[in-house]
């Protein structure tokens, strides 16, 4: 693009948008270290009491170890699922393969208080709401979609003759997927790790639905906690799940670069 | 050896290989998807009993009530016009955001990008926490007026918060559209209008607005679509008392019970989503 | 119109590799056209021809990459159809090398060694000497984004060599170097051919680079076999008009046959039985010669005018309107002539053999 200055209005005007843009991000930050018992902006003391008070939280702390676990099974599984459906559509092309493509992604296009609903009504009826398992099918359905079009994108931009010349030097298929493929696609697989970790982990409208009184998602326990006690330590459990948001970015981006692994 | 186009006649050998492969994800996205949903049409035909419980008897009672019910005309009429006040809000706010990324470049112009894209990857429960902590009575704006000695204003547990939480939660989605839509948008072009004797005001006007026509409309849908669906701002910004179409679906179905209406409100939510699309096709035809 | 069948030389017995009837269809495209191929053992052929005309397919399908439509590959004796790619003993040089960009050198080239479970001791030599034979020793721990695109042919030549395959494919393997490195690798890679004696298929669309490097030429085109022989012969005796205009430069002049012969520029010219109607008379351009009016009964002999010059530095290049078509005569430099000048009158003559004449489409 040209040098071209650009006009002091404009400038205002979209910095004055961008503070808009990111200010509850940067007011939760100060709130998590306020010293009162109530919710007050500014805080009237500081300290990190509340910080604290989320390690000594039986339900807090529960429910953060199965958002952790939660979205640990998904992600393996997103991974063990996405992986081979991703390489039957590029490198296998079977008749349809876009129209499949597009199915398999469709699930992204409802909204997730409509998909919610859904899957209650039919969870409801094999027994699966407040269970585990139940969960694990719901997060599935919505990653499961992120993790075929990054995927998809990684092995489409991966030249075959790679895995021809593997071929030709004697390596079976499974040698061949193993030893060239897979290392080779290595940013778009760490790419789909952090995100189908980040939406499962973050995932709060279909847990509403299917989370239960003994099982329950750190995201609902906010949720809950919010609707019904806003205090500070929302903000403190707020800013510990910022940072871990940008410590998965940071390390995807160290190790693949950021913008290639999500821009065709 | 560059690859050759399809070797078509390898299909018939491949096939149960492909079928194992993709078995999965097929089965994943039928019981999880394409089931639950069909299934909610089905159960919008159904009708709830006073009990609790459900008759399984084919009825468009659930449908006569949330289309003849002032409280669900009501419902529908308030869920549209405030997405549709969002949606002019956001992108109001958000286009010169998007302009002004648009003009820059380099490393400063990465950073911004970043700052834009980075709220959507935390959880919407922590955003909209947020912006409870600047609305409420004891929060950032009210003790900044309290303050300079204007009284207290009420921004929360009202159509007000919501609308003010929610335009700027939609804000990087607006963003991004609008920078994907403002491809023809080039330097040279408004360098060249005003060579010609145009103001800044009047090259906005005659040149960059017309020019960015297409991401606009593109925005403009995204934000309305996901305005109308949105849950967690309205539940928790509203405090329940600001009635909107997912909050609705929330109550009926895990308070209330009433599994047929939460389902004849859900497929109310994709129709409204389908009529979107349809004018928002319709209007790039009319453009191109 | 029916294939060639490559005898020069062998017996169908002594082809180490049999092509038979080849075909690849691509719905009604017909990328190879029953292909018919002997090449004996250790003898290095090139398929030559324009891009498009089933070249590379056919090598593929030699490889097993791309499954054959019709038709048989036999390599010593083995009937390799449906046998996958990995199960045959083949050797491949990619044009883009595609080098495991994960693996050091070491590793590229001892893949295939690895695959086939070779012992420690053994693959540790047979690297070692592989490395060796393309002179790239001390280069073993570095990655291909480390090396010159030179340097990535040779490991790519000798990853495909450590494993002593029965054949050898190469897919235009010098596209991609520069002139000098070209010629270069060229001579390195027909060394090494001859030298382990290994049967061995180029793929080029670069005529001097078959002529130069190979035993036998196979041109192709349209997916059919136009015609199999050693360079000399394609040269010398090229048996359709697209060989001859493939396979050096020549100069072609449009004519109408009728009744044995052809009346062009007002000279009678004697024609091949059986040729009637629209026919090319090609001629080399080195083979014409220039200058005053002959007597000789022996040549034939027209006349034109000069309609431009081109000194090439070794060649001094002259195009020649005879009746309205442009013939180019092409002489060495001496450094004495005085240069012939646009619009002079000029004759141009050459003996009877050194003509070619071939049916052309209408």
């Amino acid at each position: 693009m040209d040098e071209r200055p650009i006009s002091l209005p404009l400038k205002l005007l979209a910095l004055t948008m961008f503070v808009f843009l990111l200010a509850p991000l940067l007011v939760v930050l100060p709130i998590s270290f306020s010293g009162d018992n109530y919710m007050i902006f500014p805080p009237t003391s500081w300290s990190t009491r509340w910080y604290g008070a989320i390690f000594t939280d039986a339900k807090m702390t529960s429910a953060f170890s199965s958002s952790l676990a939660l979205a640990s099974v998904v992600t393996l599984l997103s991974l063990a699922i996405g992986l081979p459906a991703a390489y039957a559509l590029v490198r296998l092309k079977p008749p349809g393969a876009a129209a499949l493509s597009s199915f398999f992604t469709a699930p992204l296009l409802l909204p997730t208080i409509v998909l919610g609903l859904a899957i209650l009504i039919v969870f409801s009826v094999y027994g699966l709401l407040g269970t585990f398992q139940g969960l694990i099918a719901a997060h599935l359905v919505v990653t499961l979609p992120y993790a075929i079009r990054v995927l998809s994108t990684a092995l489409s931009t991966l030249p075959i003759t790679f895995e021809e010349a593997a071929a030709s030097l004697g390596a079976s298929p499974m040698t061949v997927f193993r030893r060239v493929t897979l290392p080779m696609m290595r940013s778009g697989i760490i790419g789909t790790t952090a995100l189908c970790f980040l939406v499962s982990f973050d995932e709060v409208v279909l847990s509403l639905f299917l989370t239960g009184p003994r099982l329950t998602t750190l995201p609902v326990a906010m949720f809950h906690r919010v609707e019904q006690q806003a205090d500070p330590m929302v903000a403190s459990l707020s800013v510990l799940l910022v940072a871990l948001t940008l410590a998965v970015v940071l390390i995807v981006d160290r190790t693949s670069g950021l913008a290639r692994t999500f821009v065709k | 050896m560059t690859a050759t186009p399809a070797d078509g006649d390898d299909q018939p050998r491949r096939l149960p290989l492909v079928v194992v492969l993709l078995l999965p994800i097929a089965l994943v996205n039928a019981l999880g998807f394409v089931v639950p949903t069909l299934n909610l049409l089905r159960m919008s035909f159904f009708e709830a009993q006073g009990t609790g419980a459900m008759q399984e008897v084919f009825t468009l009672a659930t449908w006569q009530k949330v289309f003849t019910d002032s409280f669900y005309a009501e419902l529908i009429l308030n869920s549209i016009s405030t997405s549709f006040l969002i949606t002019v809000l956001t992108l109001l706010c958000s286009y010169p955001i998007a302009l002004y990324l648009h003009r820059s470049s380099g490393l400063w112009r990465s950073v911004l990008l970043v700052l834009v894209i980075a709220p959507l990857l935390t959880s919407a429960v922590v955003r909209t926490y947020g912006w409870i902590v600047i609305l409420f009575e004891n929060g950032l704006i009210n003790n900044a007026l309290a303050a300079v000695g204007i009284g207290r204003v009420r921004m929360i547990f009202n159509k007000t918060g919501v609308t003010i939480g929610l335009t700027e939660i939609l804000m990087p989605y607006m963003i991004l559209a609008l920078m994907a839509g403002f491809g023809k948008l080039d330097a040279r072009i408004e360098e060249a209008a005003a060579s010609l004797g145009a103001s800044p005001m009047r090259v906005f006007r005659h040149i960059v607005l017309p020019l960015t026509l297409p991401g606009i409309a593109l925005g403009s849908l995204l934000c309305f679509v996901l305005a109308v669906s949105s849950f967690i701002t309205p539940k928790l910004l509203g405090g329940g008392r600001v009635f909107l179409l997912a909050t609705e679906i929330y109550d009926q179905a895990i308070v209330t019970l009433n599994w047929p209406v939460a389902s004849s409100l859900s497929i109310l939510i994709l129709l409204i989503f389908g009529t979107a699309l349809l004018l928002y096709t319709r209007a790039l035809n009319a453009a191109t | 119109m029916s294939n060639q069948e490559s005898g020069a030389g062998g017996k169908s017995g002594d082809a180490f590799l049999s092509l038979r009837g080849l075909t690849k269809r691509y719905g009604d495209f017909l990328a190879v056209d029953h292909m018919n191929l002997e090449v004996p053992k250790g003898e290095l052929v090139a398929f030559l021809g324009p891009s498009g005309c089933g070249k590379t397919t056919s090598l593929r399908m030699i490889a097993g990459l791309t499954p054959q439509s019709e038709g048989r590959i036999i390599v010593g004796g083995d009937d390799l159809t449906g046998v996958p790619t990995y199960k045959r003993d083949m050797g491949l040089v990619f044009q883009s090398y595609a080098l495991f960009p994960h693996m050091s050198v070491e590793r590229n080239i001892g893949f295939g060694l690895e695959m086939r479970g070779i012992a420690r001791d053994e693959f540790a030599n047979r690297v070692r000497d592989a490395v060796a034979l393309v002179h790239l020793t001390g280069m073993e721990k570095r990655r291909p984004a480390q090396l010159s695109g030179g340097q990535q042919q040779r490991v790519a030549l000798a990853r495909a060599l450590v494993i002593r395959p029965a054949i050898l494919l190469l897919d235009e393997p010098l596209s991609n170097l520069d002139a000098k490195l070209r010629d270069e690798m060229r001579n390195e890679i027909r060394d090494i051919q001859k030298r382990l004696g290994i049967t061995a298929v180029f793929v080029t669309h670069d005529q001097s680079e078959a002529l130069t490097m190979c035993d036998k030429v196979v041109v192709m085109n349209h997916g059919r076999l136009e015609q199999v022989g050693a360079p000399t012969e394609l040269y010398e005796q090229p048996r359709t008009a697209f060989v001859a205009g493939f396979v050096g430069r020549m100069s072609r002049i449009r004519a109408m046959a009728r009744n044995g012969s052809t009346a062009f520029a007002g000279q009678r010219l004697p024609v091949p039985a059986g040729l009637d109607g629209p026919i090319d008379i090609m001629i080399r351009p080195h083979r014409i010669a220039i200058g005053p009016v002959v007597s000789e009964e022996t040549r034939h002999q027209v006349t034109g005018t000069i309609v431009r010059t081109v000194f090439v530095g070794d060649i001094l290049q002259y195009d020649v309107d005879v009746a309205g078509q442009i013939v180019s005569v092409e002489l060495s430099t001496r450094g004495n002539e005085s240069l012939l000048k646009p619009g002079a009158p000029v004759s141009l003559s050459w003996g009877p053999r050194d003509v070619y004449v071939f049916g052309a489409a209408p």
